[in-house]
């Protein structure tokens, strides 16, 4: 096929169509806008999913296996939504920099 | 038995698009392409055609809806024309990029300002760099192919872009003509049903056109271009099967008529074409070796069919009934094309440009011989005086 | 030609992308006024901000006019001052700076702590902190001055002062007196400007434009 070479790191998908919805991707990690992390005590968790439901990038889910909800630590932007909304007050914001990980270090913003 | 009907240009697209099976047409209506939609409205109504009839708010709108539509896996069509066609601006790009190959009818009309009805080929040609497939008829009987044909074309795995059928405003479009209009059965043999790659679905999500990375775009750009180097591959293919099934003899890519010996070539496009043949018989009659070459496509531009065609002749006379304002050969914006095309050649042809048509106007057989005669002159003083003739306005 | 030093300022959108703005447009007023030829501009691809996304704004100083106007991506900043700490955690802040370059943080952690998040901290020529928060505690929220328009609110409110005083001690490419024309909090910059904490890395060189 007489085509134009593209880079491979560089490629577009046909007509721009991409994949959806997709629970994680590689093109646009957004762990690094965050300044503080929602910390769970899992003391106090009521599995209300109050955190599961307000988050507006799903970053908590339910995991049945361990009866437990997981934070998605490479997405999560620190908006606090779901620390308002936990009607346990299981979770408090915790500065991002208290940690020494638990970020995706990029080379540019995106 | 296919029968032939007399039917006008926006009768004989109608009836394509309902051979064709199209799912959903969106109308806005402005004069001359509002007869297509009532066409349509009327075969919807009896039961003829099984559509969605959707009437957009405008022709922004029309676009918009056909492009949700084919996004879905639908096949869609809508048309306009004149300052309908500039107001859809914005989604031509977006479909071109994004790849729906819906069809757009345009029995186009003069732009504004001020209001006129008449005939030009300017509406459609200012978008010619977006990325659409593009080409005019100049027959009742070939708007009627082209729109088999196109969707053809366009809906090709291999292409995957959209269409625009253009037409002369009133002189194809409303003066009827033969047009043998298929069996369903042809049709259903040369067209198969669209398949859309990536269709928004809800079993299988896909998102359309999302943000892209700045380092993209070139890349993106890549892809639509590269696809221009395939779809004269399926033209030729889709020609082929047409004139085989239907009975027809196109030529894939530009009419050539007795051009085997010409000295002087006319190059035109749309309803006068059909003047220009007449004239030219005229005038072999008198002795002048005329022949026309008309571009079934402006996009994909037929650049080496053209220059095939050309290499012969001492002359050409482009019509243009259409404007470049201020554009390099300050008239209109076939010639450009031309002369690009020929450029190559080592013995190229004089190129010069006939303003004629504007407004909607008659070419007159006169006219074509005045066309001639100054043809005849630039090949005797083998060099070109000027590049834009007005029709009507030089003093002979 | 020549050289260019290239300064990029890292922050946070629509909270604080007035203050990087403010330090940009200050700093590189204050070059100007000494004489020297400037550029001084928002990352356009990073705009239009969202809350908390990281943003760069560049600042580009020259004794002579500056002729790569347009090849603005700043790839070898000499200089990056980080208005919201956390940024050094998430993003290569040092990528591509040369040998020697000096690196701002607004905070109030200690500069050991803040460099254990760098890995390649080794190119660094020195390291400064200062804790703006503490000093100006303001931040500006104002979009009159992105796309390119003019700062309807002045410059230098909230905690872009102090970090602009301690660019100028860190640098020494500016003059504090220059500073305190352009900036409306005076007293903030001249804060800034006394209790900046500088750890250098090696000693200073002919090479090494920085003073300080």
């Amino acid at each position: 096929m007489s085509t134009i070479k593209v880079p491979k790191d560089r490629e577009v998908p046909f007509g721009a169509v991409t994949p959806a919805p997709v629970t994680s991707q590689e093109l646009f990690i957004t762990s690094n806008w965050r300044i503080v992390r929602p910390v769970l005590d899992r003391e106090k968790c009521a599995l209300c999913f109050q955190c599961v439901m307000s988050c507006p990038d799903s970053c908590w889910s339910f995991n049945e296996e361990k009866e437990e909800v997981e934070w998605n630590w490479r997405y999560c932007k620190g908006c606090q939504i779901c620390i308002n909304e936990c009607a346990a007050e299981a979770l408090s914001a915790v500065p991002e920099l208290d940690f020494p990980d638990g970020v995706v270090r990029l080379e540019k913003p995106f | 038995m296919a029968q032939e009907k007399l039917l006008s240009g926006c009768a004989a697209a109608a009836q394509a698009a309902k051979l064709a099976e199209v799912e959903v047409v969106c109308s806005y209506p402005i004069r001359p392409y509002t007869a297509i939609m009532m066409e349509l409205v009327r075969m919807i109504h009896n039961g003829e055609l099984d559509a969605e009839f959707v009437h957009g708010e405008g022709e922004h709108s029309q676009l918009s809806v056909v492009l949700g539509a084919s996004a879905c896996g639908a096949r869609a069509y809508t048309g306009s024309a004149g300052v309908g066609v500039t107001y859809a601006g914005e989604l031509y790009s977006p479909m071109a990029g994004g790849r729906y190959p819906i069809q757009m009818a345009i029995a186009d009309r003069t732009l504004d300002p001020p209001g006129d009805f008449g005939s030009e080929h300017t509406d459609a040609m200012t978008f010619r760099d977006q990325g659409w497939l593009m080409g005019w008829a100049s027959t009742p009987q070939e708007v009627f192919d082209n729109t088999l044909i196109n969707y053809r074309v366009g809906e090709d795995q291999r292409v995957m872009l959209p269409q625009m059928v253009c037409q002369d405003g009133y002189f194809i479009s409303h003066i009827p003509d033969k047009v043998i209009v298929a069996e369903p059965e042809q049709v259903k043999e040369f067209l198969p049903p669209y398949k859309a790659p990536h269709p928004l679905s809800l079993t299988c999500p896909v998102s359309h056109g999302p943000q892209i990375r700045p380092d993209q775009g070139a890349p993106m750009d890549a892809q639509r271009a590269a696809v221009f180097l395939e779809v004269p591959k399926v033209i030729q293919e889709a020609v082929e099967d047409y004139n085989r099934i239907f009975g027809r003899n196109y030529d894939p890519f530009v009419e050539t008529y007795m051009m085997d010996d010409a000295e002087i070539a006319f190059f035109v496009q749309g309803a006068h074409a059909t003047t220009c043949k007449s004239a030219i018989r005229n005038l072999r009659n008198q002795g002048v070796k005329a022949g026309l070459v008309r571009p079934r496509w402006v996009r994909p531009w037929p650049t080496t069919q053209l220059a095939e065609a050309l290499s012969r002749v001492k002359a050409v006379g482009c019509v243009e009934t259409s404007t470049s304002y201020g554009g390099a050969m300050r008239g209109g914006n076939l010639i450009h094309e031309v002369r690009a095309s020929l450029y190559d050649l080592p013995n190229r042809p004089l190129v010069t440009s006939f303003m004629g048509g504007l407004g909607g106007e008659v070419i007159l057989l006169d006219d074509f011989y005045y066309m001639a005669k100054v043809l005849t002159q630039m090949v005797k003083a083998k060099k070109t005086d000027k590049h834009v003739y007005w029709i009507g306005f030089e003093e002979e | 030609m020549a050289k260019v030093t290239e300064i990029t300022v890292w922050t946070r959108g629509v909270v604080m992308d007035k203050e990087a703005r403010d330090i940009a447009n200050g700093f590189g007023k204050g070059a100007k006024m000494e004489g020297k030829f400037i550029q001084a501009f928002d990352n356009y691809e990073d705009l239009p901000d969202r809350v908390l996304v990281t943003t760069r704004k560049y600042v580009r100083i020259s004794d002579e006019e500056i002729e790569m106007k347009y090849v603005y991506t700043n790839d070898h900043p000499d200089v990056v001052v980080v208005v919201e700490p956390t940024i050094v955690k998430g993003i290569n802040v040092l990528r591509g700076m040369p040998e020697g370059g000096l690196l701002i943080i607004n905070t109030n952690r200690p500069i050991d702590y803040m460099l254990q998040f760098i890995p390649n901290r080794d190119r660094l020529g020195a390291v400064a902190t200062v804790d703006a928060d503490s000093i100006s505690g303001i931040r500006t929220v104002d979009f009159s001055g992105s796309e390119g328009g003019v700062d309807a609110s002045g410059l230098g409110a909230g905690i872009s002062a102090p970090i602009l005083g301690a660019m100028s001690k860190v640098t020494g490419m500016v003059e504090k007196d220059s500073l305190a024309k352009v900036v409306s909090d005076v007293a903030a910059m001249e804060r800034g400007y006394n209790e900046v904490t500088i750890q250098k890395f090696r000693k200073p060189r002919a090479s090494y434009f920085w003073g300080g």
